[in-house]
């Protein structure tokens, strides 16, 4: 079979929704700028795309009509180039990069570009017309549980208090502020240009100046008496992001920058009420599957929807902190829906080249009961 | 001539709050003021007096967004702004220098036909204008607001002999008409009108208790049934401030002449005094003559007592304990309350017979007539009657003969002892200084329904509503029961005025001109019906409610809600049925059922949901339409003013918003009438209702505030049962669009499932005893 590999990646700065620089930036414009960096930072040909497969947890309005068809023509890419647009709400885009693996192994195709975008400004989460089906909600009403209360249900099960998930939270946000002050993202952002002629290069969800006090006195964002607050949550974001996938034959062909082999995937259900825990079933599948074990594992990129939910996982894959989220996770830098899984895969990937180390997983958790796992070698 | 910008020099509390006032009518402010040592913006006061407007209760903004149209800056910087602005109002300290100097500035850079007025409260043009040349004088007057500008309607007007008539009229007409203000035109004397009198009676309120060793509570609640604020006079000076007495009083005093009854009651207790010194100077101080203490927790209204200076837990008089009752022999509820020989008794009458006796020897001193200084103190003071109609209701003559009985002097207008006002063939009339009545005239276009009900007899009269006839084929309904609220009596006046105005007249309008509009449906009905459990008979009660409204909207002419203040649950409901709503600016409207367990069940879910359904530029799908109207009737959500109501779609974009109350009529019945061309009445209404997947939808989000300690417990059955009509109930589907009728009979269920549960039970007599709603 054909060796998959990752060769590039970028993404947009990721700014709060609401109150952050990007919310007059349609999705799909931003999408857009980001796919044109990629093409313009690999130097791949764009007529070598088979595909453009992005990931959107809400695609409708702005960012619905199969929008990935609709930002390969805003993107100016040939009219040759295909796209699809994927949902598997959180891992979208992580997913988006597994059908381009997949396809390339069927030799359906040998470069692809895999994207992700969410404008949690400009959709709501949920979407406008939220409609469940009643005979499910009978019969499973925790189907459409609120991913806060799946957040306080991992806490109250695995006994994670309020002040670990603050010095969790508080780590990540120091993480994150280092590296934006050492220009440690200046390799992977494409700076945006917004319809008020505004360019926006720096991420804007990071809390550089919180601390412990400052999150202590935060209350509970979703129960009374629960311990999970806006402090120890990823933020609704503003952010797309991109990486070309592509087979090792084409890249060395043409000279790409590789920065990791695709080694094995893997997706995997459980409980709706305790979605957070997803990463522990896929991540195992894809140990499996890679003939790997934990240990083996020196980088590791744990979407962080929730600090409480990131604990609860790393009880059961012991991961040391010294390889987790080494540039920050989603609770400091933010969590755009379609486009986390794209960031964090890109970013393991770059964290091997840049760490110079062996294999490296990226992993999430996601809504309705799901894990997503990718695990990368070096080349 | 137009006043399209305004500047106001001076952003203290009254010019800030003038300025957002004038944006509420739509139009642009600069707000200056000085440069402030060491700040980091030069325009900092400007700049945090804009910030505090949005804070500000009562709101002085009608809309958040309304401080956008306030332009910060600073009179060192910016005076040349002033160049393209119609209207300067200048509400700096009252310091005759500073404000001399400001004017020469001014008339440098303000055009020739831009109106410079000042906002003093005490001092004379005549003294302002000293010294400077015609060219200013003649574009420079008075213009006194009363604080807060946006609630309180008195302007008082004083315009110099120099001042050219066409700028007083600009003014008039803009701070009438777009401001929403009672002008009332002053002499150019010290304190006008409204502080003129007010500060006297307030010095007599005071010096009497304290000479008479009543305590306050039992002085302020006497004050109660002459139509007076609750606040009294001591609550009253903590409002304004113990500290700005003594000014005020200074300032009088070195402005009037000798000879005026006010020097006797120029005296700055000793207790004040010491009050002013240790910081209990009202309510922006440490407490006043009442103060709120904590004690284990919780709040206590404590009183001062004026003797010994420390503070008790206020008591609440009784009025029958303020008086004997000597109602038997006496005209009137105030002559008997005035001629009683207890404390409180004595008390009033000292007040009362001074504050009346000085402002009836004001005319024609400080106004042309006595119809000038009512407006000034019902409007400027919320008095409910001014000194002369509160003189008709004590009795002229019995008043003068009780002066005469003390050997007191009784001023001349008073001497004849005939009424202050009269009707005669149809028309108020008031006297005049000749002792001759004159007609009582109003402002060109204005329209009001007391005065048309002078007119003529009602055309339809029962105890809760009338239909009066106001000219050019219009009809008027009223509501009159206590708080306007809805009963039976009512619904049978609306379908007899339907079949009335159907066949004798073009148009409809619902107006009163009470405070409120409506508080909404009468309860009591409803509570017999529930201790019966006759369920039944709840369903009734419903039913007339939904038919008689549905005939009103279907009616063969154009109907116009007409509203100010309070609009609330049925109330609300009605004018969710006109084809057209004109409201007052302070428009205060809302579906509140769910406060008492209820959901609006005479259409009000019908209609409302019908406004966020057939709202062009909503976002599409069938849910979000029903999500907007579940938060809105959901939360009980009321608006804070008519601009607001516009946002909640209580007010459709088409229906008008009229500034000043006194033309909400005139401004509703011209609607009317444009209405009644080839009017046609409504095409009914079909709802494509998504059904039970809503009804989940919505109950998940309610569950979630409750998990977040948002909702209470009975909120979460209270919202599923809103949502289950909201939703179209459990058999709609989307492809099967429902009918009125539809909606209407699930409104019925929810309502008849709701007050059959211990909940609502709780929050009906919870909100009949105390008036607020129980959180269960």
């Amino acid at each position: 079979m054909k060796n998959v590999v990752i060769a590039g990646y970028c993404r947009s700065p990721f700014t709060p929704a609401h109150k952050g620089r990007l919310i007059k930036v349609r999705p799909d414009d931003l999408a857009a700028q980001v796919v044109k960096g990629l093409i313009e930072k690999t130097g791949v040909n764009p007529h070598d795309i088979e595909d453009l497969i992005l990931g959107c947890a809400f695609p409708e309005g702005e960012q619905g009509l199969n929008v990935a068809r609709l930002i390969v023509n805003l993107a100016d890419l040939p009219i040759s180039v295909a796209g699809m647009t994927v949902n598997r709400f959180c891992g979208s885009s992580m997913q988006s990069i597994h059908i381009a693996a997949g396809a390339i192994q069927l030799n359906a195709g040998s470069a692809f570009i895999c994207a992700g975008v969410e404008s949690m400004t400009r959709i709501p989460m949920g979407g406008y017309n939220y409609m469940p089906n009643p005979a499910l909600y009978e019969k499973l009403p925790e189907a459409y549980i609120s991913m806060g209360d799946t957040a306080e249900n991992l806490a109250r099960q695995y006994d994670i208090s309020r002040a670990d998930q603050e010095s969790f939270a508080l780590l990540s946000q120091q993480k994150a502020s280092e590296a934006q002050q050492q220009g440690r993202f200046a390799d992977e952002i494409i700076p945006i240009n917004t319809p008020d002629s505004d360019l926006v290069d720096q991420d804007g969800c990071i809390r550089t100046d919180t601390n412990m006090e400052a999150m202590a006195q935060l209350p509970p964002a979703f129960q009374t008496n629960g311990s999970v607050t806006a402090g120890t949550s990823s933020p609704l974001t503003d952010g797309a992001a991109a990486v070309l996938v592509c087979s090792e034959e084409y890249a060395d062909a043409h000279g790409l920058d590789k920065l990791a082999r695709i080694r094995s995937i893997a997706v995997s259900g459980c409980a709706p009420e305790i979605m957070g825990i997803g990463p522990v079933g896929a991540s195992i599948k894809a140990l499996q599957r890679a003939g790997l074990e934990l240990d083996d594992i020196d980088i590791v990129e744990l979407n962080e929807a929730f600090a409480a939910q990131s604990l609860a996982v790393l009880k059961a894959l012991p991961v040391p902190l010294h390889k987790l989220n080494l540039d920050g996770g989603a609770i400091a830098l933010g969590h755009p829906l379609g486009a986390s899984g794209a960031r964090i895969t890109g970013k393991a990937a770059s964290l091997l080249k840049r760490e110079n180390k062996r294999y490296a997983l990226a992993t999430q958790c996601i809504g309705g009961g799901q894990g997503i796992a990718t695990i990368l070698e070096a080349i | 001539m137009d006043i399209k910008k305004v500047a106001v020099i001076g952003a203290g509390v009254m010019g800030a709050s003038i300025a957002a006032h004038i944006t509420n009518a739509g139009v642009p402010v600069y707000l200056l003021d000085i440069v402030p040592k060491d700040a980091k913006s030069r325009n900092a006061i400007a700049e945090t007096a804009i910030k505090k407007l949005l804070e500000a209760e009562p709101a002085p903004l009608m809309h958040k967004n309304n401080a956008r149209l306030i332009t910060p800056g600073n009179v060192e910087d910016h005076l040349n702004w002033l160049a393209d602005v119609d209207w300067v109002i200048e509400a700096v300290l009252e310091d005759l220098q500073i404000k001399q100097s400001l004017y020469q500035k001014l008339a440098a850079v303000c055009r020739d036909d831009c109106l410079i007025s000042s906002n003093t409260s005490t001092l004379p043009l005549a003294l302002l204008t000293q010294g400077l040349p015609k060219s200013f004088t003649q574009r420079f007057m008075i213009t006194h607001f009363f604080n807060p500008p946006r609630y309180m309607r008195l302007l008082e007007l004083v315009a110099g002999p120099d001042t050219r008539p066409e700028l007083v009229e600009m003014v008039n007409r803009f701070a009438d008409i777009r401001l929403g203000k009672d002008c009332v035109t002053c002499k150019d004397t010290p304190g006008f009108i409204g502080n003129r009198i007010g500060v006297y009676w307030l010095q007599c309120g005071l010096l009497e208790a304290m000479d008479r060793h009543l305590g306050i509570e039992q002085a302020d609640a006497v004050m109660t049934p002459f139509g007076i604020p609750k606040t009294g006079i001591f609550g009253l000076l903590d409002l304004v401030g113990l500290d700005l007495i003594p000014h005020i009083l200074k300032g009088m005093e070195l402005a009037l002449p000798k000879a005026d009854a006010f020097h006797q009651v120029n005296r700055l207790p000793e207790r004040v005094a010491n009050m002013i010194k240790e910081g209990y100077t009202g309510r922006k101080g440490k407490g006043g003559f009442y103060r709120l203490n904590k004690t284990n927790g919780e709040r206590v209204k404590e009183a001062i007592d004026l003797e010994t200076g420390s503070y008790h837990p206020a008591e609440k008089p009784k009025t029958d304990d303020l008086h004997e009752s000597v109602g038997a022999i006496a005209k009137s509820p105030l002559q008997a309350l005035l001629s009683g020989s207890g404390p409180a008794s004595l008390y009033a009458w000292q007040v009362w017979s001074r504050t009346l006796s000085y402002a009836s020897g004001l005319v024609p001193e400080i106004a042309d007539d006595i119809v000038a200084v009512d407006t000034a103190m019902r409007e400027g003071f919320n008095w409910k009657y001014g000194p002369f109609e509160l003189l008709d209701q004590i009795d002229v003559a019995w008043f003068v003969d009780r002066l005469r009985a003390e050997n007191r002097e009784v001023p001349p207008l008073l001497a004849v002892k005939q009424p202050m006002y009269q009707v005669s063939s149809g028309q108020l009339t008031f006297a005049g200084l000749s002792g001759n009545y004159q007609p009582v005239r109003r402002a060109e276009g204005v329209l009001l329904l007391s005065d048309e009900k002078l007119r003529q007899p009602a055309v339809l009269v029962n105890p809760s509503a009338s239909l009066w006839d106001i000219g050019d084929g219009v009809a008027c309904l009223e509501f009159h029961s206590k708080m306007n609220t809805l009963d039976m009596d009512t619904m049978t006046l609306i379908r007899q005025s339907i079949d009335k105005v159907s066949n004798e007249f073009a148009a409809l309008v619902i107006h009163n001109d009470g405070e409120n509009f409506s508080a909404g449906a009468n309860l009591t009905l409803l509570m017999q019906a529930i201790h019966n459990s006759d369920w039944t008979a709840v369903e009734q009660l419903l039913l007339q409610g939904q038919q008689t409204f549905k005939a009103l909207k279907f009616a063969p002419f154009p109907v116009v809600g007409a509203p100010s203040g309070l609009a609330l649950g049925g109330g609300c409901e009605i004018l969710l049925h006109c084809d057209a709503i004109q409201a007052h600016a302070e428009l205060y409207i809302g579906l509140v059922e769910v406060g008492v367990g209820l959901v609006p069940a005479w259409g009000g879910c019908k209609e409302y949901l019908r406004r966020w359904l057939k709202l062009p530029k909503r976002p599409g799908g069938p849910i979000p339409p029903i999500v907007k109207a579940f938060e809105t009737i959901g939360m009980a959500k009321v608006s804070k003013s008519a601009m607001e109501a516009k946002e909640l779609l209580f007010l459709a974009h088409t229906d008008g918003i009229s500034m000043n109350k006194s033309r909400l009529l005139a401004d509703a019945k011209a609607k009317a009438l444009a209405l009644s061309q080839d009017y046609r009445p409504p095409e009914p209404s079909v709802y494509a209702m998504p059904g039970e997947t809503t009804r989940v939808l919505l109950s998940m989000g309610v569950k979630a505030l409750h998990l977040l300690g948002k909702a209470t417990e009975y909120d979460v059955e209270v919202g599923g049962k809103l949502a289950y009509v909201l939703s179209g109930g459990h058999d709609a589907d989307i492809t099967s669009p429902l009918t009125e009728g539809d909606i209407l009979a699930l409104e019925r269920e929810a309502f008849v499932q709701l007050v059959q549960q211990p909940g609502t039970l709780a929050r009906l007599d919870h909100m009949l005893k105390t008036g607020k709603p129980l959180r269960n």
